[in-house]
């Protein structure tokens, strides 16, 4: 026995598990939502998954070679990541979008900060937010076939149902991950694999739906919770991104934490927020916090744990994973709710300040603005219900008379609201003058899409209804206008523009017919 | 019905299939006898014997050298060739006595000698224990009496025989408890007598239904032992993973098992107590399994302790023809330690020979990527531990962290974590070194108070 053997030390055998295994086992799991996605939108979305695929795995062969670092392309992770980038885009995209985010996904999130395991955000999502800052107008349009369409969380927000079918199957509009259905066999592809737990994604889940039940406006409503459990990637993001290991915690308790946090943070920026972007941002600030939760969640090993007795063991106990998660809702439920209620009389001074600043704005001859008993009551009759018949979802909040420093009436402010906007209420401040004419508008709720239905709020958008003196306003989608009552709508963004062309037209009809 | 097993753990394969079912096979050795005068924890024995000394089976050849050590027993007769330091299977050179092997075997006399133990004090049980050179057989080698002898001895709650045998390969307690399942009972009795106060539970993995159901069938009319099944997982043989299936508690470190109220021995060593204490037999032999891919023929073999592994393995038939023989390993492929070459002899605690014709270890290197935190070696860890983020401290060298805030201290080697890495890192590696400088300088610091 000439010849050494190889020592090393124990142990001497190793799993047959491989980091590339791993990688592989996510991929095929993302396989049917994929697959589900590619019929649903066509060519269009298998041309994005494509380009973001293989520029991903480019990006890193390419930042590895300039490095000099060791080649990782076959680890499969920089593939993973464009899979997943592309599953959050809107299929029928420019190439460049994909190709971009994949690039600042794999090199700028990913390989500036050490490579596989070192990223501290998602990089898909990273990238999503990337491209949605940079390109808004492009990333917030969802096309099915080529015209553009609402999503189903929109449609929800516009008060018209949602079919639950479409949204399971994903041939509702949305990113080209969408399909409940794929994503829920990918789901379980991927507990049968066992590469993820259940912590982060009934974590996610559970608090998600509890915020949404109690903050989201529309309680327990089980049709409105199934939109948005099934709409707006949040399914997506609990089984996919969350669970992704690099950027959540190790801890088991820490991840029972994390998976809260990011549940409540989805269901804030839903409500708060514009609804399609709340999961991405949700699931990357809870990544920024992963080290705060780790370091609180370090276990206490075993030994040094008080110790149990042997017969406590078969008596019954709830699982301390399910007290845990429900003290963490309940405990950033209250502190939500404590917030809410310390800052709700703030708000509520500077939304009344907002208001009179709107008065003085859209009725500049008033010194003052005092209510009328007599139109109030006329208000009063319409009991909060919808304006006429004519004006879309309407309403007419309150009628404030103008009075100048001698006491006489010299013009009327009406606030009314659009049901209709693109995101929401819009909610309006309409100055009349005696006769019932225009004489401006100021918004003082809005939040529709940035640099589209945003631009109602631009003085040459507003200004085409001042001091028209026509019965009632007509949006004209095509632009060019030449009457003094067409409108023309903002391009893009006829939804917006048709909202609050209805809101002007409900007011001077309730002038009309109730000031006169 | 609910398992019964500890928290974490990992499910290597068994390997148990290729001597699970080859009876014991006794092998007399026909080459020189080396006997490492340290086999055991504690203090090495002191030889007794010297060069050209002619000696007998069972002689004692080397006595316990202090409180905590054990005595050397010749396990053949002949000359004692020379005494100098021999290469043991860890890779260290040991002092040690060779026995040039007459290949007679003649025994000292009393050797067999039937005894009651039930005639026998608690001294003289424990005195012949001491003699007999009895240690933890299961890997450890602490000395069986002093082990016996807590400070409270009525506080004893448990003697719980080890018979998991959770390493892959081996199979030689599997063996020992078809066959000898009443000697192994008597054995038990034999240690409840010194602990009257506690139940006796023979721990056996579910992967050896025949051994659980000789035991089982032994403890029959013996109310005070009785057999638990346990889960399959590695590594229930650990003696803190013993403890936990049967008190659910959790040893730290610097605790006793004792301090939970439990002994814990492994069924090879509690046969060596029944041979001692009721046939008058020292420990000379003890079973041992020759196994692994490369082997011809994977056997079972009641070995006389000091033949040489390279013997034991060509009565194993050699290594398979056509292929390699690339890793030997003292012990199981979990814990044991890889030889150099199979020129040391086999000691008291070695209970397998395992011959590898491929590497894991070679290849894993070859595989190894950025730890991807999936949190897989959080679940295997048996103590609670966090390796992912030990490792992260270990390689700041922040002591500080690994020791007090991660109780990186613990850590007791089992390798759970480095054999589920995907990412194939070498932590209990990392951890064995980090412990070892944190020793160092503990040791460094209170040699310079002084």
């Amino acid at each position: 026995m000439a010849k050494l053997l190889n020592v090393s030390s124990s142990p001497h055998v190793r799993s047959s598990l491989t980091t590339h295994k791993i990688m592989y086992q996510v991929i095929l799991s993302l396989m049917p939502v994929t697959i589900m996605g590619i019929i649903n939108y066509g060519m269009g979305a298998l041309s994005v998954i494509l380009a973001a695929v293989i520029s991903a795995v480019v990006a890193e062969a390419a930042f590895n070679a300039i490095i000099k670092k060791t080649q990782t392309i076959a680890d499969g992770s920089a593939a993973l990541t464009g899979l997943l980038l592309a599953l959050v885009l809107p299929p029928e995209l420019p190439l460049y979008i994909p190709i971009l985010g994949s690039v600042f996904a794999i090199v700028v999130v990913k390989g500036f900060f050490g490579g596989l395991g070192r990223n501290f955000m998602n990089p898909a999502l990273a990238a999503r937010c990337f491209l949605l800052i940079s390109y808004g107008a492009i990333m917030t349009v969802y096309k099915i076939d080529g015209v553009a369409t609402a999503t189903p969380l929109v449609d929800m927000a516009a008060g018209e149902t949602v079919n639950l079918m479409s949204l399971f199957i994903g041939s509702a509009s949305g990113v080209i991950g969408s399909s409940v259905l794929g994503l829920l066999i990918g789901a379980v592809m991927m507990f049968a694999f066992k590469v993820i737990t259940y912590e982060i994604p009934v974590a996610t889940l559970v608090s998600f739906t509890l915020f949404m039940a109690i903050f989201g406006g529309q309680g327990f409503d089980i049709q409105a919770l199934l939109v948005h459990i099934m709409g707006g990637g949040i399914l997506l993001g609990a089984f996919f991104m969350a669970t992704d290991y690099v950027t959540s915690p190790v801890t088991p308790t820490g991840q029972l934490v994390f998976g809260a946090v990011v549940g409540i943070l989805c269901g804030l920026f839903r409500v708060l927020g514009s609804a399609a972007d709340s999961v991405s941002y949700g699931i990357i600030i809870a990544n920024m916090l992963v080290p705060i939760i780790e370091e609180y969640t370090i276990p206490v090993a075993y030994g040094h744990r008080k110790q149990k007795e042997a017969a406590e063991k078969t008596g019954f106990s709830i699982p301390k994973p399910a007290i845990t998660l429900c003290v963490i809702t309940l405990i950033a439920g209250a502190a939500l709710s404590g917030i809410y209620a310390m800052t709700k009389d703030t708000i509520a001074a500077a939304q009344l300040a907002k208001e009179q600043e709107s008065y003085k704005a859209v009725c500049s001859e008033a010194a003052e603005f005092v209510s009328d008993d007599a139109i109030d009551a006329k208000i009063a009759e319409l009991a909060g219900g919808v304006y006429g018949t004519d004006f879309g979802k309407a309403y007419i909040n309150k009628v404030m008379v103008g009075k100048n420093a001698a006491g006489e009436t010299v013009g009327y402010v009406i606030s009314a609201t659009s049901g209709d906007g693109f995101d929401g209420d819009i909610v309006m401040s309409i100055g009349l003058d005696l006769n019932g004419v225009v004489t401006g508008i100021e918004f003082t709720t809005i939040s529709e899409t940035a640099g589209m239905g945003m631009l109602v709020k631009e003085a040459a958008f507003k200004d085409q209804f001042v001091g028209a003196d026509v019965d009632s306003f007509v949006l004209n989608k095509a632009g060019g206008s030449t009457e003094p009552e067409q409108i023309d709508s903002v391009s893009g963004a006829s939804i917006s523009s048709g909202a609050v062309t209805n809101a002007v037209n409900a007011a001077r009809d309730f002038f009309a017919a109730n000031m006169k | 019905m609910k398992k019964v097993t500890f928290q974490g753990g990992v499910h290597p394969n068994d390997q148990k299939q290729f001597s699970r079912d080859i009876p014991f096979t006794v092998y007399e050795p026909k080459g020189d006898m080396v006997y490492p005068v340290s086999q055991h924890i504690g203090a090495p024995a002191v030889p007794v014997v010297k060069k050209g000394d002619e000696v007998l089976a069972g002689q004692i050849i080397a006595e316990a050298g202090g409180f905590v050590s054990a005595n050397i027993i010749s396990s053949c007769s002949g000359k004692v060739k020379a005494i100098e330091k021999r290469m043991v299977a860890t890779g260290t050179k040991v002092q040690s006595i060779v026995i040039e092997n007459d290949g007679e075997f003649r025994t000292i006399e009393g050797i067999g000698t039937e005894v009651d133990y039930k005639t026998l004090t608690k001294e003289e049980i424990l005195a012949k224990i001491k003699d007999a050179g009895i240690v933890g057989l299961g890997g450890a080698g602490f000395p069986t009496h002093v082990k016996l002898a807590p400070k409270n001895a009525d506080a004893i709650e448990y003697v719980i025989a080890n018979g998991a045998e959770c390493e892959p390969y081996i199979t030689c307690d599997d063996q020992l408890m078809r066959g000898c399942a009443d000697e192994l009972v008597t054995g038990m009795e034999i240690m409840l007598s010194l602990f009257p106060n506690a139940e006796g539970v023979v721990i056996i993995e579910e992967n050896k239904p025949e051994a659980i159901a000789a035991m089982e069938k032994a403890c029959e009319g013996h109310p005070r032992v009785k057999v638990l099944p346990v889960q399959t997982k590695y590594p229930q043989g650990g003696e803190r993973s013993c403890i936990t299936v049967v008190t659910g508690k959790h040893l730290k470190l610097g605790m006793l098992p004792a301090d939970l109220g439990c002994v814990v021995d492994n069924v090879a060593t509690i046969y060596a107590i029944y041979e001692a204490v009721c046939k008058s037999t020292p420990l000379m032999v003890k079973g041992l399994t020759v196994s692994g891919d490369a082997v011809k023929h994977p056997s079972n073999f009641k070995v006389r302790i000091g033949t040489s592994c390279a013997e034991l393995v060509e009565a194993a038939g050699g290594i398979k023809d056509c292929v390699e023989l690339k890793k030997a390993i003292s012990g199981g492929p979990m814990m044991g330690f890889a030889m150099a070459n199979l020129d040391v002899p086999v000691q008291k605690s070695n209970n397998a020979i395992t011959l590898l014709g491929s590497d894991a270890v070679e290849t894993a290197q070859t595989q190894m990527t950025a730890c991807l935190r999936c949190g897989r070696c959080n679940d295997a860890c048996s103590l609670g531990l966090v390796p992912q983020m030990m490792a992260q401290a270990a390689e700041r060298k922040d002591y500080d962290r690994f020791e007090n805030k991660l109780y990186g201290m613990e850590c007791v080697a089992c390798g759970s974590c480095t054999f589920i890495c995907p990412a194939k890192r070498p932590l209990m590696q990392i951890f064995k070194q980090t412990k070892a400088e944190i020793m160092a300088a503990k040791r460094a610091a209170q040699a310079a108070k002084k």
